[in-house]
């Protein structure tokens, strides 16, 4: 009868439930659902500013011979901001910083190899697709010509703007440069989406939890990017003046600085539970939030580089793919496996991280191409680090690279040219070539030997923040086996750990008083019928 | 026959006591991942709820202590300890009786005192500090830090062992009274049920108390009025008589334990007496005997004994009498101890007072063992 009455009650909720739902996801969140937050102003509550139409304006009505000229009309009204642009990491490809033990060091996708396809050197023309300038071929780049900066591939709003495959970050033959230019304005998630998305040669290759997937995407994929939540661009939180971003990357950072954090807008104390607020303290924000990555398309978990070369009986390149149809083997890089809706590795971070340098000798195998700093123990008396280390999801990324046995150090081999017997691997398949030309292009002593080791690098999740309801509960952490920390054994965690011994002999003392307690009591009944008898 | 022996306030604290070390320990094995049963985060919260009412216990139960002065009661000692184990190992499957009695400042046996003293001074505080510190002190940051949780956890791990294997001992000890379910019901109605040996042990060792106060205090204060009222409160406060009055058990109680009230006038008239004396001396009730000599309480040569007595303390004395023997209204005889104390109305000694405890029970119980052994004896030859 309940159930009747139950279902009954149902029948008539449903249908205004889900009309309630459709309503919501039309005009975003409503007021009601909406959090506590600082420094951030909802979309909804937004004063649009009319922005200037670009398209009326004579200097980008010319026609442009050159996207150079693009960037001289840019700044020609917006004056000074080359010199900004220029001053930046996204520019420089480089930043002073300094690392533990190394000093300071000139750091940057320049002169540092990562897992991936480990360095551009020797390889810029086709590298530099990514970079935001025109003409980045090789080493002798002009940095200082501000006709060089690419503003459209940044404020390309039309959605039609590209750069060229190997063109050394000159865009495509196919914009329309005019198009283009009169259609500019702030940049959106594809504008920041084509390099950071697509970087390592492939849709989220390279962090797992930036991809395709966010620029259309549910609230479950990411809350603050969803289309059916507050649909905020990457700007919204990497806040910028000047043209200097907030946010940085740890593949090609070392120091705690500018980076940009979850209590910007939701304070250091965001949840009612104080139980939960005290977790902060140790624990990131990022750890219970982002339960897993990689939630649409796969990541690159492993890159074994010393498979590569492999080719078929007439001499041509193999492309395999695993059943999600993403690659599993190709002969230019090797042996890869993917793997989607990753559940993050846990590691202490105290937001201070070390590098693998080209020049640095080989004393830890696997190679750690860089290193999150911290510990349990450590409470932020680090000089550079005034917070203690907090736990952190991170995504751990495995390989194999090249290296010589003889001097003991990672090698840049060259892998990329227009064309076959300029050494360039991607061509030639010849590592010996290839290794010697990357080495000899910067300066380095390379033996002649060479070999592969194993290699790790570390990646500090911060994007596909979950919604709360699928965020971490207690027990994926204060659990006896397999919990989420199960690797993370440098402290003692609640509901996770125990001493065996000291557990052993309470379990035996109450063991003792049961049974002394059952011997005493059945005694006690023996005696007493015997004496009624 | 129920004594009073656990007042209200040491009931309130050893059931929220209960309740709160109860829960802990639900709450507590859950956090240490014995079992899944509420929820990890509930189970967190309610036990840090629980240890924060725990803590405000505890510090009403010390006040209580150090104002009643019930912390003697903990006081340990080796007396009876050995006889007190020999019960619990021996004695109790023979059917012997308890090697200890309760009385005021001894309701515990030896065994209790010492496991009693060892909760209070040893695992209840080392659990309270442990858990505070696990608590407040759980991340090592600046100021006063734990370097990690892993030794406080097993302390306090190990403490929670140590309490639950004596919550097992304790509850099934309480089996072990005069009946099984007599030491429960006392601590739930504060009225414990024993042999009238005990009982009356117990209820006269509480007058004593009151009595020796009492005296002690009459020989250093002068407003006598007060005095005895203070000592009527306190003794109904000792036997259970203030909370009892709605009880009527208590008046049989304190009748047949023996605790009768008289108050005579220096002419040697009875001025008041109460229920007990009425029932101890088989009167129908106090007007007839009110207004009459002692004389009559007395055969003819105990009275001059009773007399002297008297005189005594019309001079000022208080006098702690042995056993005497009672005429009753129908002339047959009873036994019980007595007090005198003189009564002051302004300065001036008007009469005197004072309570008997019946001991007719244990007379006629010598008498029945007496008779026993002559028996044997006489058959032996």
């Amino acid at each position: 009868m309940h159930q009747r009455l139950l279902l009954l009650f149902l029948a008539f909720i449903i249908p205004f439930v889900s009309f309630s739902d459709e309503k919501q996801s039309e005009n975003k969140i409503s007021p009601e659902e909406r959090i506590e937050v600082i420094n951030y102003i909802w979309k909804a509550d937004r004063k649009t500013t009319p922005v200037a139409d670009h398209s009326s304006f004579p200097q980008l009505q010319k026609e442009f011979a050159t996207a150079h000229d693009v960037t001289a009309a840019c700044i020609s009204c917006h004056t000074e901001r080359d010199k900004e642009i220029m001053q930046t990491n996204h520019w420089m490809w480089e930043r002073t910083e300094e690392i533990e033990g190394k000093g300071k060091v000139a750091l940057g996708k320049k002169n540092i190899l990562n897992n991936f396809c480990t360095g551009v050197s020797g390889s810029e023309a086709t590298c530099t697709r990514c970079h935001i300038g025109y003409g980045y071929a090789d080493k002798t780049f002009d940095f200082s010509n501000p006709l060089n900066v690419d503003c459209l591939i940044c404020h390309d709003n039309s959605d039609t703007y590209k750069k060229k495959k190997g063109g050394a970050g000159y865009p495509d033959e196919s914009v329309d440069l005019n198009y283009v230019a009169q259609n500019v304005g702030k940049p959106g998630r594809i504008n920041c989406g084509v390099c950071h998305f697509w970087g390592g040669g492939g849709n989220n290759v390279k962090h797992g939890d930036l991809e395709v997937a966010l620029l259309d995407s549910r609230r479950d994929v990411d809350v603050h990017m969803a289309i059916d939540g507050e649909d905020m661009s990457c700007v919204d939180c990497h806040i910028t003046e000047n043209h200097q971003m907030a946010g940085k990357l740890y593949a090609l950072s070392s120091e705690n600085k500018n980076r940009a954090t979850c209590t910007h807008c939701h304070t250091d104390a965001p949840h009612a539970d104080n139980l939960l607020n005290e977790h902060f303290r140790r624990v990131a924000c990022q750890t219970c939030h982002i339960p897993t990555y990689a939630k649409v398309n796969g990541t690159k978990m492993i890159w074994d580089w010393s498979t590569a070369g492999r080719l078929d009986e007439e001499g041509h390149e193999l492309h395999e793919n695993d059943a999600d149809g993403n690659h599993n083997y190709l002969s230019i890089k090797g042996t890869f496996v993917y793997d989607d809706h990753v559940t993050p590795e846990y590691y202490w971070f105290n937001g201070i991280a070390g590098h693998q340098l080209m020049t640095d000798k080989i004393d830890t195998i696997p190679v750690q191409m860089n290193s999150l700093d911290g510990s349990y123990l450590d409470k932020g008396n680090n000089q550079r680090s005034k917070e203690p280390s907090k736990i952190w999801p991170v995504k751990a990324h495995r390989g194999k690279q090249i290296y010589d046995p003889v001097n003991n150090t990672l090698i840049q081999p060259k892998l990329w040219s227009k064309e076959k017997g300029d050494s360039a691997y991607w061509k030639d398949f010849d590592w010996h070539l290839a290794s010697k030309a990357g080495m000899e292009y910067i300066g380095l002593p390379y033996s002649g030997e060479y070999d592969f080791v194993e290699t790790e690098m570390y990646w500090p999740l911060n994007h596909m923040v979950s919604p709360k309801e699928q965020s971490l509960t207690c027990k994926d952490c204060h659990t006896r086996n397999n919990g989420r920390l199960a690797q993370l054994d440098d402290f003692y965690l609640p509901g996770r750990d125990r001493n065996k011994t000291a557990d052993f002999a309470g379990i035996g003392i109450v063991f003792i008083a049961i049974l002394g307690v059952l011997i005493h009591g059945s005694l006690r009944i023996l005696f007493r019928k015997k004496a009624n008898h | 026959m129920k004594v009073y022996i656990y007042k209200l306030f040491e009931r309130f604290w050893h059931w929220s006591q209960a309740i709160l070390i109860f829960l802990l320990f639900i709450t507590g094995f859950e956090i240490h991942s014995t079992y899944n049963l509420m929820g990890y985060e509930l189970a967190v919260k309610v036990h840090n709820a629980t240890a924060w009412v725990f803590l405000v216990l505890i510090v009403f139960a010390i006040f209580w202590h150090f104002t009643t002065g019930e912390w003697k009661q903990y006081i340990p000692t080796t007396k009876f300890l050995k006889a007190q184990f020999n019960y619990y190992i021996t004695g109790i499957f023979k059917g012997a009786s308890h090697p200890t009695k309760k009385l005021v400042y001894n309701k515990f046996n030896p065994l209790q005192r010492i496991i009693y003293l060892g909760l209070k001074i040893l695992v209840i505080p080392v659990q309270l500090i442990s858990g505070f510190l696990y608590l407040y002190f759980n991340y090592p940051l600046k100021g006063f830090e734990l370097q990690s949780l892993e030794l406080v956890a097993i302390i306090h791990t190990l403490g929670a062992f140590m309490l639950l294997a004596f919550v097992i001992a304790h509850i099934y000890l309480t089996t072990t009274g005069h009946k099984p379910l007599s030491s429960m019901k006392a601590m739930i109605t504060g009225w414990e049920e024993m042999d009238e040996e005990s009982a009356a042990e117990l209820v006269t060792s509480q007058l004593e108390e009151v009595l020796l106060k009492t005296k002690k205090e009459v020989k250093t204060k002068t407003n006598k009025e007060a005095l005895i009222h203070k000592a009527y409160a306190d003794a109904g406060e000792k036997t259970g008589a203030n909370e009892a009055k709605r009880d009527t058990r208590f008046k049989n109680a304190i009748s047949k334990s023996g605790a009768g009230y008289f108050c005579i006038s220096k002419e040697g008239i009875y001025r008041d007496v109460n229920d007990a004396w009425v029932a101890l001396y088989k009167y129908d009730s106090q007007d007839e005997i009110i207004g009459k000599h002692y004389r009559l309480s007395r055969t003819r040569e105990d009275f001059k004994e009773l007399e002297a007595s008297a005189e005594k303390v019309l001079n000022g004395q208080t006098i702690n009498h042995g056993e005497v023997k009672r005429i009753c209204k129908d002339g047959s005889e009873g036994y019980h101890t007595l007090t005198m104390s003189p009564v002051r109305i302004n300065d001036e000694i008007t009469g005197f007072e004072g309570f008997i405890i019946d001991t007719t029970a244990k007379r006629l119980a010598e008498r029945e063992l007496l008779k026993k052994q002559l028996r044997e004896n006489d058959s032996k030859n």
